[in-house]
């Protein structure tokens, strides 16, 4: 590898002593110690190249490229795209397109010229401290950009059905607007534990940011969406235009410089198309994705936008949380520009009914229809399904699942410790044993289908045994309790998951009470989010969204190997981890945290509020006691007769 | 397996079984574990476990000489044989063996200290 520049004069500029009178000796040494760093930068950035070269195959250039490696520093260490570009614009060079890789610590430039460059090059190489901690960027000229990343954003065609009118109303219809609809703080709305990035006002309907959707029957009676809209209405009456149903419902949000909006799809069953947003006070660039497309949209201050058709349904919006956006220009390269606050007004129309679109992925509608010979082939197949989407997984995941259960559940632990010393308690599906040494004034004895967990609590001194929870090897009624925490949610048609609780209720003795904590489908009470969803960091900072992660998993399953394709024996969907679930029956995926990183993927059924209490009020030799909902499982306490 | 495990075992769920208990038991491989003795504990968990399984598996594990083959009265004041009995039933940890349905000869193999009582879909 040769490069350029890494001689060093005397008349280089030392940063240590310029502008003060040192000895000849002092000096030398520091261009010595000049001569070092250039030599420590040269062996940082055959190490940084090496790097490059095994993660995407970009080799150095020994000749000046249009390709610049920016090495040593990017999004892994906190560098943005914006202070890159601001400082390849102080070099002079013009920079046409920006590559950052998502926790990677270098990026790439692509400049308009050779030219460019160089000025870029000799500009930043060794010099620029744009990293953490004041890291350096080492530069390279490289042959290419690694293949298979995403392309620029900017030179691509608008998402099918996406409309942007550019100066759609005048700097005083844009006043009156704003007066309108009250900016400032007063009379704001905001929820607790959804909106920590923007201020927002409803007009017409609210928007329930916790269902994502609005409540038809509730219309805000005091405040309709203000007549000082209705102006706009018919501008919209155009035929190149796609047919637009007057909005019944607006909201307005208050964006400051460096608040965004996660990437979400307008809740289909919610609204229906198109949807209006009208961009004020400010430019903004809004990004539509769908999978590894990526369209960066510039909204023009004044402009409106009309999402419909695909752009409405296939494809997620969202705004960055940046104080300074990146833009393309005419010619064609980037360029930089702050925000300043903005105020954006969406207006919808209320669809009242389920969504008839045909884009499946993002479609709230679509995704919680279950099909009956779904149901069907559930029934039929569900011991084959239990035994390859629960037996085997947990089998193979037995040591990593182990090590993520420790902490006994506090109402567990408590329902434990209600038995009088002596009493003996069947844990029905123990997994690694954690409840059979919580109380030890019991006889605790546990079971599992799982060997590998059997032995992570044989190995612990428990004591355990290997069944399965529909045929229970313990004489009737001998008993005091019984507890089966997270189990029967693993079996797949209701008559089993009765009779796995009939089973329990036989080894009970007269008076003896049996616990049940099942996997709810619904992930939150009064609208307080259960641990599972509050585990989801990404989308409680709103850096996305759970539609988002979810479009993010349908491709990743698409890519997915065949061999993991058989494990779908019946076709049901798969769970995005750490979201609502959109169905009662499920694949959640199991990431293993070894190298391979397999996914695998165990069955549950999620239980709807009182499925439980009304599966135990069909046996009649017991009496529910207690039902309660306990972060995000429906449990229930019951006594043998 | 801890033989007051052994004492819950049953065979009942093979089809056609009618009380399956108690298991026919046979030790290969046995440690013992030494553990706390809790008079209390052993006096009050009596009531809850089966004698005569309770005597068949001292007979196995070579402890018969120290357990009646019928439970005495008074046995709170008794406390050498409770601490007998908390020796055969917490401190005796069969290794390797196996338990055999009474009724139908099915055989459940103890192995690593674990009875596996996992039927096949054809025998329930």
């Amino acid at each position: 590898i040769i490069l350029s520049d890494k001689h060093v004069s005397f008349s280089d500029v030392c940063t240590h002593c310029s502008g003060i009178f040192i000895p000849h000796s002092v000096s030398m040494q520091h261009v010595e110690q000049k001569v070092n760093k250039a030599k420590k930068a040269d062996k940082k950035q055959r190490r940084c190249l090496a790097i490059i070269k095994s993660d995407c195959n970009v080799c150095a250039s020994d000749v000046p490229t249009l390709y610049l490696a920016v090495l040593n520093v990017g999004l892994s260490n906190g560098l943005t795209e914006e202070t890159l570009l601001a400082t390849a614009a102080n070099t002079g060079g013009q920079v046409s397109q920006v590559l950052m890789l998502p926790s990677k610590s270098y990026c790439f430039l692509v400049c308009a010229s050779l030219k460019d460059a160089e000025l870029v090059y000799r500009g930043m190489h060794n010099l620029a401290t744009i990293g953490q901690q004041g890291a350096v960027a080492y530069l390279s000229y490289v042959t290419q950009l690694p293949k298979e990343t995403e392309e620029s954003g900017w030179q691509k065609q608008l998402p099918s059905g996406l409309i942007l009118l550019p100066n759609f109303i005048s700097v005083e219809e844009e006043a009156v607007l704003l007066n309108a609809v009250g900016d400032g703080d007063a009379g704001a709305v905001r929820t607790e534990d959804t909106l920590k990035h923007r201020h927002v006002k409803h007009f017409g309907y609210e928007f329930l940011y916790g269902s994502n959707n609005v409540d038809p029957m509730q219309p805000l009676l005091e405040q309709p969406i203000p007549s000082a809209c209705d102006f706009l209405w018919p501008r919209l009456d155009n035929t190149e235009l796609p047919k637009i149903l007057t909005p019944d419902q607006l909201t307005v949000n208050a964006y400051e410089p460096g608040q965004g909006i996660p990437p979400h799809v307008d809740t289909h069953s919610a609204f229906v198309g198109p949807i209006l947003s009208l961009s004020l006070q400010s430019d903004v660039v809004m990004d539509f994705r769908r999978n590894n497309e990526l369209v960066h949209v510039l909204l023009p201050r004044r402009s409106l936008l009309i999402m419909s058709g695909e752009s409405r349904y296939d494809w997620t919006h969202g705004i960055k949380p940046k104080h300074i956006d990146v833009l393309a220009t005419a010619s064609g390269s980037l360029t930089t520009q702050a925000r300043s606050k903005r105020t954006s007004l969406t207006f919808r129309r209320l669809r009242r009914g389920p969504c008839d679109c045909q884009f499946p992925t993002l479609c709230d509608t679509r995704q919680t229809a279950v099909p009956q010979a779904l149901t069907e082939a559930l029934a039929t197949h569900a011991s084959n399904l239990e035994q390859q989407n629960v037996h085997e997984v947990y089998d193979k995941i037995a040591d990593h699942f182990s090590d993520t259960r420790h902490t006994p559940w506090p109402q567990v632990a408590d329902f434990l410790n209600s038995f009088d010393a002596s009493s003996v308690v069947l844990d029905v599906g123990c997994g690694n044993g954690k409840y059979l040494g919580c109380n030890p004034q019991l006889l605790s004895i546990g079971c599992d289908r799982s060997m590998g967990l059997l032995g992570v609590s044989n190995g612990r001194g428990q004591s355990v045994f290997r069944c399965d929870c529909l045929q229970l090897p313990v004489r009737s009624a001998s008993m005091d309790g019984c507890i089966s925490i997270a189990v029967i949610h693993h079996l797949a048609s209701t008559e089993r998951r009765l009779a796995a609780i009939r089973e329990m209720a036989r080894v009970l003795r007269p008076g003896g009470r049996a616990l049940i904590y099942v996997w709810a489908k619904d992930q939150r009470k009064n609208d307080r989010k259960s641990a599972y969803l509050r585990q989801n960091k990404a989308v409680n900072k709103e850096r996305t969204t759970e539609q988002a992660q979810r479009q993010k998993l349908a491709q990743q399953l698409e890519g997915i190997e065949l061999e993991q394709q058989q494990q779908m024996q019946v076709p049901l969907p798969v769970h995005t981890n750490r979201t609502e679930f959109q169905q009662q029956d499920v694949y959640v995926p199991w990431k293993t945290k070894d190298e391979q990183r397999t996914t695998f993927l165990r069955y549950y059924h999620v239980f709807e509020e009182q499925e439980l209490e009304q599966l135990v009020s069909q046996l009649p030799e017991v009496v529910l006691l207690r039902s309660y909902y306990d972060q995000g499982n429906h449990c229930v306490i019951f006594e043998r007769k | 397996m801890k033989l007051s495990t052994y004492n819950f075992l049953t065979s009942m769920a093979i089809k056609g079984v009618k009380v399956g208990y108690p298991l026919k038991l046979t030790i290969t491989k046995q440690n013992v574990v030494e553990s706390e003795f809790n008079p209390v504990f052993i006096e009050k968990l009596l009531p809850k476990l089966d004698w005569a399984a309770l005597y068949g598996a001292a007979q196995v594990a070579e402890c018969a000489e120290d357990i009646p083959p019928a439970q005495p009265d008074n046995i709170a004041d008794n406390e050498a044989l409770l601490q007998k009995l908390h020796h055969l039933l917490f401190e005796i940890d069969v290794l390797e063996g196996q338990l055999e349905c009474p009724e139908t000869g099915r055989v459940f193999p103890i192995t690593d200290g674990i009875p596996n009582m996992l039927l096949n879909e054809d025998e329930v």
